[in-house]
């Protein structure tokens, strides 16, 4: 049999875990043990804001439609009323973008949903 | 796939806003100048960007209050040092920094984060009907009455 050293397979663990702790504050990129704590923490955090993501863009499309339509003298909450009523289906991801690339389109979108 | 769009240092156009605090109400008139000045009138509203205008407020002194908030609503700020908290009443404030009313009442309103300063920079209030600032006539004419909200 072999002499088995742990040291080795220690410091390979201890280095992925530093490796991933790069730029966190003070400690907690330095030692292996609080280096860990953060990592957990890190890992987790950016897992569920992966997930929150989605909700966050869809408020910004709101925001940024609602801002639009304002300008046109509607809503947020007429405008997407009057679309439902006509029966345009367009989602909100969409229609943000053509706020702000095509507000001409825009608006005719906002005048036709008005009838 | 396509991305949500964010707006660029380069695509972000600044209008300037005069707007005449004559006997509107203090909250009612922070909430417009707030909007305008964290840009969310406009279709390229970003949280991470600072796309807002600039905002001119005159007449800063004639801003009307509801109920008994002459007497009752009171400023507070501390020195840091033992019984250093100095208590002012709204209608104290009102004689002498007028200004302040307003733009305290804004900042509240104002997301909590480096860009609130950045922000702040860009209200100028003001008392009496005039401002230092020359703007193009078109864009004051046009901003006066900015959709209430």
């Amino acid at each position: 049999m072999p002499r088995v050293k742990r040291g080795v397979t220690t410091h390979h663990r201890h280095k992925k875990v530093l490796e991933l702790t790069k730029g966190h504050r003070a400690t907690r990129h330095t030692l292996v043990k609080r280096s860990k704590e953060s990592m957990i923490k890190a890992l987790s955090y950016s897992y569920a804001h992966r997930r929150e993501r989605k909700g966050d863009m869809r408020k910004l499309w709101i925001v940024r439609i609602g801002a639009a339509a304002r300008a046109q003298g509607v809503t947020y909450g007429e405008f997407m009323n009057n679309l439902k009523v006509t029966g345009v289906e367009i989602n909100r991801k969409l229609l943000a973008d053509m706020a702000v690339k095509e507000p001409a389109a825009f608006a005719s979108l906002v005048a036709t949903a008005k009838k | 796939m396509m991305k949500t769009y964010s707006p660029k240092a380069s695509e972000i156009k600044r209008e300037w806003h005069v707007i005449d605090a004559k006997d509107e109400v203090l909250g009612k008139l922070s909430t417009r100048i707030a909007t305008l000045l964290m840009g969310k009138h406009k279709a390229m509203f970003a949280r991470n960007a600072d796309v807002g205008d600039f905002v001119v407020v005159i007449n800063a002194e004639k801003i009307k209050f509801t109920g008994k908030k002459g007497e009752q609503k009171m400023y507070y700020r501390h020195s840091g040092y033992p019984g250093g908290l100095k208590t002012i009443s709204l209608d104290k404030l009102m004689e002498t920094k007028p200004e302040q009313v307003i733009e305290h009442a804004v900042k509240g309103m104002l997301p909590r984060n480096l860009l609130n300063a950045k922000m702040m920079k860009r209200l100028r209030v003001f008392t009496g009907e005039t401002h230092p600032y020359t703007l193009k006539k078109e864009k004051t004419a046009k901003t006066t009455a900015p959709a209430a909200n």
